[in-house]
């Protein structure tokens, strides 16, 4: 059985735990955030035929980006990056984040998931933030934990990315 | 810088100034190498010394030669076993003899355990609360009595957190072993990272939760994590420390190449269920409370002295007559024989091919439900094992027997021509076997051919060596062998034809001896160019000796210028 360590990284109320929870297996509750600051779930996703095992390393969220536990993201094989596409700010300090996490483990495939996209009225990214975000070395993704748009499907993009070493 | 054109020795100046001062450093290191003696024979000389020394340092030299040990001895104990069999056959003995005193000694201590919590009021009260809760008798006892038991191992990828192997015993489950090896790393993390200082550099090592320690090592590729129920002893953290060391010079390799695949460390599994084991207070005693377990005991004993006084005697002459017999059975050792609880335990040495003890007491009306032995396996040297390992050693057909005469095992009887002894080896216990007694016999078939065989005669005229005449009969001898030794299925060699030639009593002895012989040549030159392979026919010329019964005076000369056959067997060694 291949094991992945992925990790889930965003400011606070980006929604990365809900976004996944329905796709998961947890053991551990979301208490684990406020208290030791990760909460570990697993995903088993099938790749050609073989299952991976994805232990995703759900980070807990502090308003401030620098706060993260850089110890945790140790070994990781993948990273996905979680935005609040209906709140501007979010998306801002993604870019920090990516930077903590690239000093602190260098390159490794990440997915960029960009949260909330069945609220199209509140939608606050602007055609222009799409130039910004192709610069970067993550595949984007347009996500809703309320239709499951997009989950799945970052799940299988970064399992196999993982597997192949492919960083973007 | 010199000028290209002044040739050669321009380009040989140029060259001892830039590399010139490094040659001779080489020169200087191939000389040094020379005079420090690195030869084979320099090494064979100091190699002993070499290996004491390292092997006083540390373990490493013995880690490494580990491997090739023990494929060497393998491959001896698969090319000569008798070899390796003689030689720890002095340590053998003594360690049976120590396991079988400590089994029994664990089996009296769990015994006196069962009836003392059987018993107790304390057993009663563990009785009821297996009862009470549905949860089985042994369970309880082990609950109360346990000392400590290590319940989980994992082997943790230190920067990852990964599960790379993980040991439970069969009757816990435990699901999620990967997302709780997560989170033990998770939270190693973050007590380093909330509470130890740079300078220190600490980490995480045990912690308790209720009646559960977890006990973490951590090694530098990886993290060895136990969950010990109960009061875990000093002695268990060294243990854990020594299986990670080892693990990290067994599995360097997988390691090093590690990316998230944990099959290449089913490896480390022996190493963790090593780990794993169950210890019980079975015999520490709490202070007693109410009324002593003699009252208990009181009343049975009672009634067992009153009813039982008469039956206890028959009882016990029976019980003795059972114990002298599994004494006199060969092949049993009885080292300890035991009635307790209404249960017969017989403890002892057995030879694999001896008879079932139960299957022995069966007979002398004795219920086997009751009889339990423990005995370890040995290889008996009395002569009925050993006849009968070489009747199972040698594939013996019924027909032979077997008998000791000091060292040597004598065979009689009669055998299949097909039958090989030779494939099985001397059996153990003989020095040798003699085989002179045992007569090879054939199969229906071979036997009705080798008649047929045996009546063919082919006749000569007089003073005449030619065969003119004979193919037919030749060719049917010929073709009659073949299907012979085929019928016979033997070893090459086993069915041999012989080719007796005789004469009539006209001439001299000199002559007919010479003549009969070469009638006896010439029919196995002709049988061998038909197939008859060379190396199985004996041309014997009798001449007038032993000459064929024929009671008309002329017919019995044309009758004895013959040759004739005999098929002879050759016996298997």
């Amino acid at each position: 059985m291949i094991q992945k360590k992925i990790c889930m990284v965003g400011v606070f109320g980006a929604g990365k735990t809900c976004l996944v929870q329905q796709y998961v297996h947890s053991l551990f509750s979301t208490k684990y955030h406020s208290t030791v600051g990760v909460k570990i779930d697993r995903k088993t996703v099938a790749l050609d035929g073989t299952d991976l095992t994805l232990l995703l390393w759900d980070l807990a969220g502090r308003d401030d980006a620098a706060d993260i536990s850089v110890s945790y993201l140790r070994g990781g094989h993948g990273i996905i990056y979680v935005v609040d596409g209906t709140r501007r700010e979010t998306f801002d300090q993604i870019f920090e984040l990516q930077t903590i996490v690239t000093n602190a483990i260098g390159v490794v495939p990440s997915v960029l998931a960009l949260n909330k996209v069945d609220l199209t009225e509140s939608w606050a990214l602007k055609p222009a933030d799409d130039a910004a975000m192709a610069k970067e070395p993550w595949q984007v993704i347009r996500t809703s934990a309320k239709t499951g748009e997009g989950v799945e499907a970052s799940f299988a993009w970064l399992a196999k990315a993982t597997v192949t070493g492919a960083a973007q | 810088m010199p000028d290209p054109n002044q040739g050669p020795e321009a380009f040989q100046a140029l060259r001892d100034l830039v590399v010139g001062p490094e040659r001779r450093r080489l020169d200087h290191l191939e000389q040094e190498f020379d005079a420090a003696g690195l030869t084979p024979d320099a090494i064979a000389e100091h190699l002993p010394e070499a290996i004491a020394l390292r092997a006083g340092q540390d373990h490493h030299l013995a880690r490494a030669l580990g491997p090739t040990v023990e494929s060497a001895i393998s491959e001896s104990v698969r090319r000569n076993p008798r070899q390796i069999a003689t030689a720890i056959f002095p340590v053998l003995g003594p360690a049976i003899r120590k396991a079988i005193a400590e089994a029994m000694s664990g089996l009296v201590r769990s015994i006196n355990t069962a009836i003392e919590h059987s018993f107790s009021v304390r057993g009663l009260r563990w009785r009821w609360e297996s009862l009470r809760t549905g949860i089985p008798y042994a369970q309880i006892v082990i609950k109360h009595a346990l000392l400590y038991r290590v319940e989980q191992v994992f082997l943790i990828h230190a920067e990852t957190g990964l599960l790379l192997c993980h040991a439970a015993p069969p009757d816990l489950k435990v699901a999620d072993a990967d997302l709780i090896s997560g989170m033990l790393t998770a939270i190693q993390d973050f007590v380093s990272d909330s509470f130890a200082t740079a300078e220190s550099g600490g980490k995480l090592r045990t912690f308790s939760v209720g009646e559960l320690t977890v006990m973490v090592e951590p090694g530098p590729q990886a993290v060895l994590a136990a969950v010990v129920r109960g009061q875990a002893p000093d002695t268990l953290l060294p243990r854990l420390q020594d299986a990670l060391e080892n693990l990290h010079y067994q599995l360097a390799g997988p390691f090093a190449a590690f990316d998230g695949d944990a099959a290449p460390f089913e490896a480390a599994r022996p190493a963790l269920e090593a780990c794993l084991e169950t210890v019980l207070s079975t015999d520490r005693r709490e202070p007693r409370t109410g009324p002593g377990p003699w009252l208990v005991w009181a009343v049975p004993i009672a009634l067992i002295i009153l009813i039982g006084g008469g039956l206890s005697a028959r009882s016990s002459r029976r019980w003795n007559a059972a114990v002298a017999r599994l004494r006199a059975e060969p092949g049993l050792v009885v080292v300890s024989a035991e009635r307790s609880g209404g249960r017969l335990l017989f403890s002892g040495l057995r030879d694999p091919l001896a008879a079932d003890p139960r299957a022995v007491l069966a007979p002398m009306g004795v219920d086997t439900t009751t009889v339990d032995g423990q005995f370890s396996p040995f290889l008996s040297l009395e002569p009925e094992m050993i006849t009968a390992r070489a009747r199972r050693v040698l594939k013996a057909p019924e027909t032979v027997t077997f008998s000791l005469r000091g060292d040597t095992l004598v065979a009689r009887g009669t055998a299949p021509v097909a039958w090989n002894p030779s494939t099985g080896g001397t059996p153990a216990g003989v020095e040798r076997v003699d085989w002179s007694g045992v007569e090879p016999v054939l199969p229906p078939e071979a036997a009705r051919l080798k008649t047929e065989i045996e009546r063919s005669r082919v006749l000569f005229e007089v003073g005449s060596a030619s065969l003119v005449g004979t193919e037919t009969q030749l060719r049917q001898v010929a073709a009659g062998f073949e299907r012979l030794v085929a019928a016979a299925g033997g070893r090459p060699g086993s069915v041999r034809l012989d080719l007796i030639g005789r004469t009539d009593p006209t001439g001299t002895d000199a002559t007919n001896q010479a003549l009969s012989r070469l009638w006896g040549e010439a029919v196995g030159n002709r049988l061998s160019r038909l197939g008859i392979p060379a190396g199985v026919i004996t041309a014997i010329g009798v001449g007038i000796v032993q000459p064929l019964a024929e009671p008309n005076a002329a017919d019995r000369a044309r009758v004895n210028r013959s040759v004739s056959f005999v098929v002879r067997l050759v016996r298997a060694e």
